[in-house]
């Protein structure tokens, strides 16, 4: 298959590109350039998720995080002007900390995507987990049947209905970006059908935190001026 | 003669082949037609500053006739011939008013040469780089101005569809299920663009103009987001081809006056459309970064902004970025509120029952001129407003915009529910 063949060898592009300029984020010494590193890491992920069919999740990526998030990371870091390029390299017992909190967000990915079902067996982890968990994740049980069986190897072409669904697991930070965007076409549907039925709550708590912290900059910003 | 036919119907026949084929020639066409449109907005922009200045604006520069010459005509002055072949002797008033219109010099076509000979100026100008400056973000600060836009016209349908006997043409580049978000995740990347001119030109007031233009659009993405969901509940579709087919048969977003659009639901939206209409535009214009909403390069703070320290091409390109954004933004206004390329009051469908391709064709040129009439007023709110002052453009987009738009959601959802 053309498609699917053309989907792989871009996935795995896009993939090596998205590590490359992660390790880059952390090997640059001056920010700017780790800040622009991250914005094309995130870039590449959207576009990853793009290839997968799952438009919604791929824009939000590009909107929230590229769009907005990093751009004011941008900001702040060239209004402080940190000339950390000029700084000598730290000590070892530095080198040591940094290798032990990488080495724990290591972990903690490498356990969760090992204990995914259908993980082990080289078929896509997302895959069979919609399918072992549709009716909880979706909410109707028809839709899942729709769903083709067939499960590509991983980074193929997904079935855009388990997508959404599926990228959603992976990236469960989605949440309050889709919040403004809830509109109906199938993997948007989907996802505001599941976000705001299934996991409502939590939404909207994840809402007021937004808020308090919203309000709290508000505040700590308005303090410092007297006047 | 037979073997190529043959060889064209079954590459055609072939369903990647017909993909790749209509979606690079509808990618060259867009791409072309929109450098065209750029070229052609700043002619606008100078001609209609003219008219509302009350002076001429560039309406001299033709193509010189020298041209001629220089491709291999023999023939020195094709006035003087052309007046012998219709035997009018050179001293008759013809002859002096074709002179006085300078028509023995140049073909006129009423300055429409300008924006070329500036092109031109522009890349035969010195390119200067400051010491000073931090490189690599320097040369890739304007790609990122003038690249998102034309990439972000990709899902912008100019045409309805056809079907051919290969298959299933739509006239957009890409027929993606997220047309606006599209549209404002990639030209939302020309931030970038702008913050790191900024920055890298390390020095004073291009900083400060690229942390304006940062603020400033990031404050106005917000509003502009949420003011079309009112628009996305009535539509109940973020597929641009299909908003604009809705609005072909149920009366455009703004013009409810056939199909459903009769229906006292549509009448009862214009209310919160009208807000939607009024808060988007006014977005688009500070996302394009114009006066009213040119903060970031506001000569009287700031020199230039961003790009003071840019010179030759690479100045031109934010000078192009901007104008594409502009023709961008007009085609988003035009597709989402003004009823794309639909020719309305059912003629759409009338005329593709009768040719699909004449349909296309019809549909293509009322969307040319909507894009046209929208850069006008575009031009127009230009040199009719002065500048706001920076807490004003900030207080308008935070205290104003965002509330009135989240309001305006409401307000759609319970017209909407109650009236049917």
């Amino acid at each position: 298959m053309f498609e699917t063949s053309l989907c792989q060898i871009l996935f795995y592009v896009l993939a090596a590109l998205a590590v490359l300029c992660a390790a880059g984020v952390v090997g640059y010494r001056n920010p700017v350039n780790s800040a622009m590193c991250m914005a094309v890491c995130f870039a590449m992920v959207a576009a990853i998720f793009f290839g997968m069919g799952a438009q919604f999740l791929g824009i939000v990526q590009l909107i929230v995080y590229a769009g907005a998030i990093l751009v004011l990371f941008l900001f702040v870091v060239m209004m402080l002007d940190i000339h950390n390029e000029s700084k000598s390299r730290g000590s070892l017992v530095h080198a040591a900390i940094c290798l032990l909190i990488a080495g724990f967000f290591a972990g903690i990915i490498s356990w969760v995507s090992i204990s995914l079902p259908g993980a082990k067996d080289n078929t896509c982890p997302a895959i069979t987990l919609c399918e072992s968990a549709g009716e909880l994740l979706i909410g109707d049980a028809h839709q899942v049947k729709e769903a083709p069986a067939a499960a590509p190897q991983y980074g193929g072409c997904l079935p855009e209905l388990n997508a959404a669904a599926a990228a959603r697991m992976e990236n469960p930070s989605i949440s309050d970006a889709d919040a403004a965007k809830a509109t109906s076409i199938p993997d948007v549907k989907l996802l505001g059908k599941c976000l705001y039925t299934h996991y409502n709550i939590p939404f909207v708590i994840l809402g007021f935190a937004l808020l308090s912290g919203t309000v709290g900059a508000v505040a700590l910003a308005r303090k410092i001026r007297k006047d | 003669m037979d073997a190529i036919i043959n060889w064209y119907n079954d590459l055609m026949s072939n369903e990647i082949w017909f993909y790749l084929i209509h979606t690079l020639l509808k990618l060259v066409l867009m791409f072309a037609v929109i450098l065209a449109f750029v070229v052609l907005s700043v002619w606008i922009e100078r001609r209609v500053a003219g008219w509302i200045q009350d002076r001429p604006g560039p309406n001299r520069a033709g193509l010189p006739l020298f041209l001629l010459q220089r491709w291999g005509s023999k023939e020195k002055q094709p006035l003087k011939n052309w007046l012998q072949f219709f035997g009018i002797p050179e001293t008759c008033w013809i002859a002096r008013l074709c002179t006085w219109l300078r028509l023995d010099r140049e073909i006129p076509c009423w300055g429409l040469i300008q924006p070329c000979l500036d092109g031109g100026k522009l890349f035969l100008k010195q390119e200067t780089t400051p010491s000073y400056v931090r490189k690599f973000y320097f040369i890739l600060a304007p790609m990122l101005v003038l690249g998102p836009p034309m990439v972000a016209a990709a899902v912008i349908p100019f045409a309805s569809e056809v079907n051919t006997c290969y298959g299933h043409i739509s006239m957009c580049v890409a027929n993606l299920d997220i047309g606006p978000l599209w549209i404002f995740a990639i030209s939302g990347l020309s931030v970038y663009g702008l913050t790191l001119a900024g920055w890298s030109s390390n020095s004073k007031f291009p900083f400060l103009g690229g942390l304006r233009a940062t603020a400033q659009l990031i404050s106005y993405e917000v509003s502009m987001g949420l003011s079309i969901i009112p628009l996305l509940m009535m539509f109940g579709t973020l597929n641009l081809q299909q908003i604009v087919q809705f609005q072909a048969d149920n009366g455009w977003t703004l013009l409810p006056l056939w199909g459903e659009g009769l229906s006292w639901q549509r009448w009862a939206m214009m209310l919160p459309l009208g807000i939607s209409f009024i808060i988007f535009v006014t977005c688009v214009f500070a996302e394009a970064n114009r006066t009213p909403f040119d903060m970031a390069e506001c000569e009287t703070d700031l020199v230039a902004g961003y790009h003071a320290e840019y010179s030759s091409m690479k100045f031109a390109s934010f000078f192009m970025g901007e104008y594409a954004a502009m023709v961008i933004g007009s085609a988003v206004v035009v597709t989402l509120f003004l009823g794309g390329w639909s020719i309305g009051f059912g003629a759409d469908a009338a005329l593709s029952a009768y040719s699909d391709w004449l349909a296309v064709l019809c549909q293509l040129c009322m969307f040319i001129v909507k894009l046209l009439a929208f850069i006008f007023f575009f031009v127009w709110v230009r040199w009719t407003l002065p500048r706001f002052r920076w807490d004003q453009v900030m207080k308008l987009g935070w205290l104003y915009f965002l509330e009135i738009t989240v309001a305006n959601i409401f307000l759609a959802a319970a017209v909407l529910y109650f009236i049917k």
